[in-house]
C-alpha cells in the first residue's frame, strides 16, 4: 500500500511503485481529468500538478510521488460553482472542441499563471503550451483563453 | 469569426442572384417531386416520430438524434434545430444521441451531412410535434390554432389559457409517423437558430466531469488488450498460453486463430501482457508492403480500376497551348490525442457494447456478422471519444471489446488501444495521385480540364450487407473477410471528391484510377480524397494563372459561374488586403533574407456544400526551406448558419488541421507494416507554429443550411501551397513540404 496525496485528500493505493501516475489516477481513485493519450510525454494531455509543477503523469511513477507530495488534478483546480479562472475562461472563450487535451491544457497553463505573475503576452502562452497537442485545431482559442484568466488573475 | 450579413449592394446582388438560383432550382425540384417521394430523407427512412421526438407524461421534452457528438458541436445544434421548432427554451430539452435501442438510424455521423440531413428530419419531426400538440389544445379550448402560442413547451390562449405539453400529448398519440409535409418555422421568424448558444458539453469537460467512455467505469470491469501481430499479413503459429496466462494480473487469454486478446485486472497489465505475447508468440511473415517499392510507383503502376466518371466536351477549339503537371500525397494519420475505446458486456446470450464510433448501427451489423450473432441482440450506444476526424480505430476496437466481453460473460470488459496501436492498426488516409491537364486558349483563359486520380480506398467503414470491417474479424480462426469494396459515386465522390472542377471550363474530364487491394489499409480521412483533389487543383489554376500572366484572384472569377462561390473570394481578398498582381514562375519575392508570398485557395465541398475560400500568406527560409506560416484568412458561406461561433471553430479548427497536414504529415512504413507510431516519428501542427487566423462568415439565412465541419481543409491546402509558389516561384509537387522538399525546389 501506498499513501498519495491527490487535491488536497490522501488515499492508500495498492498497486506497483513502478505504475505509471495516469492510471492511479484514472483507474483507481476513478479522475476523469487527466487523460491517457501517447503515453510518451509527447502530447500533454496526462499533464497533472506535482508540488504546483505541470508533470506528465504518464511517466511519474506512483512511487515518485508517494508520501508528502501534492498531486493536482483538473477537478482540483475548481468546481462548477467555484470555477478556477482557466475553467472560467475556457468556457468563456469555447475553446474546445472534442475537448480531450482540455484538461492537460488547463494544467499546463495554470503552472504557468502560477509562475508568471506579470502580464503574459500570447507568445509566452504559445511557447508554454508548446509541447501540449490539439488535434482539433483550437490552438487559437485555447491562447485567447489562457490570456483571458491571465487578465483575470491580474485584475 | 465576424459574422456579416451583405451589405446592401451585396443583399441586392445577392438577393438577384439567389431569384436566379432559385429559378433553376424549382424547376429541378418540380421535375424531382414527381419522381421522388416528399420529406426529408432521413425520415423517410426512419419515420416514427417518437424516435425523433417524446414528450413524457412528468413532463420531460426529449429529442432523439441518431447523429453522435464527435467533438463538432452537433448535439448544441440539434438542440437549438429542436428547440426552435418546438418552442421550448433549450437548456430544458434532454438529448438521447446515437444508441440503436433508441434513436432512429442515421447511418454515420460523416460527410459534414448532421446539420443538412439530420438536422432538417428533426426538425421536420419537432415541427410535426409542436403542430400536433397546439392542434389538441385548440380543439380542446374550441379555439382556432392560430390564436394560440407556445412559450417554452406551453400552449397560452387567450384569457389566459394555459395548457403544457404533457397535458396537450396526453390528448393524442405522438407513437405514430411524421408527418411529412409538418411546416418548419419560416427563417425570419426564429430566435434561436442563427445565435451561438454555447456548446451544451464545454462545461463538463472543463471540470473533469464523466462524458468521454475512457471515463466509464462500471462496477467489476475488467481491462482487455490486444496482442498484435508484428507485421499487418502475419499470423500465428504458436503460443504458450500457460505461460500468458501465468503473466501479472492476466485474468485470461483469449486465443482465436491470430487473434490474441487479454483481460486483465489492471488496465497497465492488460498492456504489458500483450506486448509480452506478441514478443513471445511465433508469427508466420507474410508478404512485404508495395512489394518493397514507393507508393507512388504502386499507385501508377499496378492494375487499378480505371474510370472517367464525369465529362463534358469542349467545343472543337484551337488550344493555343496545354499544362500538365503531376501532384503527390503520402499516407496521413486521424492521429487523434486518445486512442481508440470501447466498453463491452455479455450477458444472458447479449452484448451491449459503448463505443465513440461515428455510426452505431453500421457499426451493430458489422460486430453481428464478424461475432456471428444476430443483430438484434447487440446494442450499441454511443458515448464521446477523442475527437476521431474519419474512420480510425473507434470501430475495431469494439470488435475487440466485444471478443473478450464474450469470452467472460458478465464482466465489463473495456479496451482502450495504445497510441502507437491506433497509429500502426487504425485506418490511414489513403496516398493519392493526381494528374492535371489543361487545354489554354489563346487568351490565356481554360478551354478544357482533365482531372485523373490515383488512389487506394476512402471508405472501408463498417455497413455494408455482407462482411466485416473490423479488422480482428480477419485475423479469426474463421475469418470474416472484409465487405466489397467500391469507389464512392458522384456527385459526392470519394476518391474523386472535389474532382469536378468549381471552374466552369467548356471542357471538363474526371478519370479515376481506383486500387482496391490495400497493403496499407485505408479508409475515410476527413474529406476523403476532397482535401488532396482541391489542393492539387487549386495549384495548377495558380500555375495556369501563372502562365497566363494573370493574378490568380482575377484569373478564378474569369472561370466562376457560381457566385456564391464569387462571393467568398470577393470576402477573403477583401480582409486580407490581396494585392492583384501575376505569380512568375521562376522568380521569388524576396523580402531581405526570406522569401514571401501569399497565396489562395477555394473549395464548394463535394460542390454541394459549404463555400470557403483562404488566403495563406508564408515566408520561407531559402538556406534551410522552412515554409513559416505567417497569417490566414477565411471567407466562409454555407446558407443558414445554424451556430455561428459552431461555424467559427469547425473552419478555423480545420484550417489548424489541415496545415499541419499541408506541412508536416506523412506516415512512414517498413516491410511489415506502418511505423509512424508516435508523434516524434508522425509530428502534428504545435502552438509554435500556427498563425493568426482571421475569418468571417457570410450568413444566408435565406437559403438551405450545408455541411462546415469540412469546408475549409482544401482551400487551406492550396492556399499555402500557392503561397509557397509565390514566394518561391517554384513548385513543390508533394505533399507534406517539407523543408527538404521546399529547398529541393529551390535549387533545382
Amino acid at each position: 500500500m501506498l499513501r498519495i496525496t491527490v487535491n488536497g485528500r490522501a488515499t492508500e493505493v495498492d498497486a506497483d511503485p513502478a505504475t505509471p501516475l495516469i492510471y492511479v489516477l484514472r483507474n483507481d481513485l476513478a479522475l476523469n481529468g487527466p487523460k491517457l493519450g501517447c503515453g510518451r510525454a509527447q502530447c500533454g494531455a496526462c499533464t497533472v500538478l506535482v508540488d504546483g509543477h505541470a508533470a506528465r503523469s504518464c511517466q511519474v511513477k506512483l512511487g515518485d510521488v508517494a508520501g508528502a507530495q501534492q498531486v493536482t488534478t483538473l477537478e482540483g483546480l475548481g468546481t462548477p460553482e467555484a470555477p478556477h479562472a482557466l475553467q472560467a475562461a475556457f468556457i468563456a472563450e469555447q475553446a474546445a472542441q472534442c475537448g480531450y487535451c482540455t484538461s492537460g491544457m488547463i494544467m499546463q497553463a495554470a503552472a504557468l499563471l502560477a509562475e508568471k505573475r506579470a502580464a503574459l503576452t500570447e507568445a509566452q502562452v504559445a511557447e508554454a503550451l508548446d509541447h501540449n497537442l490539439c488535434r482539433c485545431g483550437t490552438q487559437p482559442r485555447i491562447v485567447r483563453a489562457v490570456m483571458r484568466a491571465s487578465r483575470q488573475q491580474g485584475a | 469569426m465576424g459574422v456579416q450579413t451583405p451589405t446592401r449592394r451585396g443583399f441586392v446582388a445577392g438577393l438577384a442572384a439567389g431569384a436566379a438560383g432559385l429559378a433553376i432550382g424549382f424547376r429541378l425540384d418540380a421535375r424531382a417531386q414527381q419522381a421522388a417521394p416528399v420529406g426529408p430523407p432521413m425520415l423517410r427512412a426512419n419515420p416514427k416520430l417518437d424516435s425523433w421526438v417524446r414528450i413524457t407524461p412528468d413532463g420531460r421534452i426529449v429529442v432523439l438524434t441518431g447523429r453522435v457528438e464527435l467533438g463538432q458541436g452537433v448535439l448544441t445544434a440539434m438542440r437549438q434545430i429542436a428547440a426552435e421548432e418546438l418552442d421550448v427554451a433549450p437548456a430544458r430539452l434532454e438529448l438521447i444521441s446515437g444508441d440503436t435501442a433508441e434513436t432512429a438510424n442515421e447511418g454515420v455521423t460523416a460527410g459534414s451531412q448532421s446539420i443538412k440531413f439530420g438536422g432538417e428530419a428533426l426538425a421536420v419531426a419537432c415541427a410535426d410535434a409542436r403542430a400536433t400538440l397546439v392542434t389538441a389544445a385548440a380543439e380542446t379550448w374550441g379555439v382556432e390554432r392560430a390564436a394560440l402560442s407556445v412559450t417554452d413547451g406551453v400552449i397560452e390562449g387567450i384569457g389566459g389559457r394555459r395548457m403544457t405539453y404533457a397535458e396537450a400529448a396526453s390528448l393524442v398519440s405522438l407513437v405514430r409517423p411524421v408527418n411529412l409535409a409538418a411546416q418548419r418555422k419560416p427563417p425570419h421568424a426564429g430566435t434561436i437558430i442563427g445565435t451561438s448558444l454555447p456548446r451544451t458539453d464545454i462545461p463538463a469537460k472543463v471540470f473533469g466531469q464523466q462524458v468521454f467512455i475512457h471515463d466509464l467505469r462500471p462496477e467489476g470491469m475488467l481491462f482487455g488488450a490486444v496482442a498484435r501481430p508484428p507485421a499487418y499479413a502475419a499470423r500465428l503459429v504458436s503460443l504458450d498460453m500457460g505461460w500468458a496466462e501465468s503473466l501479472p494480473g492476466v485474468v485470461k487469454v483469449v486465443r482465436d486463430g491470430s487473434f490474441i486478446g487479454v483481460i486483465a485486472r489492471r488496465e497497465e497489465q492488460a498492456n504489458d501482457a500483450a506486448h509480452r505475447i506478441t514478443a513471445a508468440a511465433q508469427w508466420r511473415d507474410g508478404e512485404a508492403i508495395f512489394g518493397g517499392k514507393g507508393v507512388f510507383e504502386h499507385l501508377k503502376t499496378q492494375p487499378a480500376l480505371t474510370r472517367t466518371i464525369h465529362s463534358k466536351d469542349a467545343p472543337a477549339a484551337a488550344a493555343a497551348r496545354t499544362h500538365v503537371a503531376e501532384y503527390r500525397r503520402g499516407f496521413q494519420a486521424h492521429a487523434s490525442i486518445g486512442a481508440s475505446c470501447a466498453l463491452a458486456t455479455f450477458e444472458d446470450g447479449r452484448l451491449t457494447v459503448w463505443s465513440h464510433a461515428q455510426g452505431p448501427f453500421p457499426l451493430r451489423g458489422d460486430l453481428a456478422r464478424g461475432l456471428r450473432m444476430d443483430p438484434a441482440a447487440i446494442r450499441v450506444i454511443h458515448a464521446q471519444g477523442s475527437g476521431c476526424y474519419g474512420h480510425n480505430g473507434a470501430d475495431d476496437v469494439a470488435l475487440d471489446a466485444a471478443l473478450l466481453a464474450r469470452a467472460m460473460p458478465g464482466r465489463p470488459i473495456r479496451v482502450h488501444w495504445t497510441h502507437e496501436e491506433e497509429m500502426v492498426w487504425e485506418p490511414w488516409g489513403s496516398a493519392m495521385v493526381v494528374k492535371l491537364e489543361a487545354a489554354m486558349r489563346a487568351d490565356g483563359s481554360i478551354a478544357s480540364w482533365g482531372h485523373d486520380v490515383w488512389s487506394f480506398p476512402h471508405s472501408t467503414r463498417p455497413g455494408d450487407r455482407v462482411g466485416c470491417n473490423l479488422r480482428s474479424a480477419w485475423y479469426l480462426e474463421n475469418p470474416v473477410p472484409p465487405s466489397p469494396i467500391v469507389d464512392g459515386a458522384l456527385p459526392n465522390g470519394a476518391s474523386a471528391r472535389n474532382a469536378v472542377p468549381i471552374y466552369d471550363f467548356p471542357g471538363q474530364r474526371v478519370t479515376t484510377h481506383f486500387h482496391t487491394a490495400m497493403p496499407v489499409r485505408t479508409s475515410a480521412l476527413r474529406t476523403l480524397g476532397g482535401y488532396f483533389n482541391a489542393v492539387a487543383a487549386e495549384m495548377f489554376i495558380d500555375e495556369c494563372a501563372a502562365i497566363a500572366g494573370v493574378d490568380p484572384v482575377a484569373y478564378r472569377i474569369r472561370h466562376l459561374a457560381d457566385q456564391r462561390l464569387v462571393a467568398v473570394l470577393r470576402k477573403a481578398v477583401e480582409i486580407s488586403f490581396w494585392q492583384p498582381r501575376p505569380v512568375v514562375m521562376g522568380r521569388g519575392n524576396a523580402q531581405g533574407a526570406r522569401l514571401v508570398g501569399t497565396g489562395v485557395g477555394m473549395t464548394k465541398y463535394k460542390n454541394s456544400d459549404s463555400h470557403v475560400a483562404v488566403v495563406a500568406r508564408v515566408s520561407v527560409d531559402p538556406a534551410t526551406g522552412v515554409v513559416k506560416l505567417e497569417k490566414m484568412w477565411a471567407a466562409t458561406e454555407a446558407g443558414r448558419a445554424i451556430n455561428p461561433d459552431g461555424i467559427a471553430n469547425q473552419i478555423e479548427g480545420g484550417m489548424v488541421q489541415a496545415a499541419s497536414w499541408t506541412l508536416l504529415e506523412e506516415g512512414r512504413w517498413d516491410r511489415n507494416r506502418m511505423v509512424s507510431e508516435d508523434y516524434h516519428a508522425y509530428p502534428i501542427i504545435d502552438f509554435d507554429r500556427i498563425p493568426p487566423i482571421e475569418s468571417v462568415l457570410i450568413d444566408r439565412p435565406d437559403l438551405p443550411s450545408l455541411g462546415v465541419g469540412e469546408g475549409s481543409q482544401g482551400p487551406t491546402g492550396a492556399a499555402i501551397a500557392n503561397a509557397i509558389l509565390d514566394a518561391t516561384g517554384r513548385r513543390v509537387p508533394e505533399i507534406p513540404f517539407t523543408p527538404e522538399r521546399v529547398l529541393a525546389a529551390l535549387r533545382a
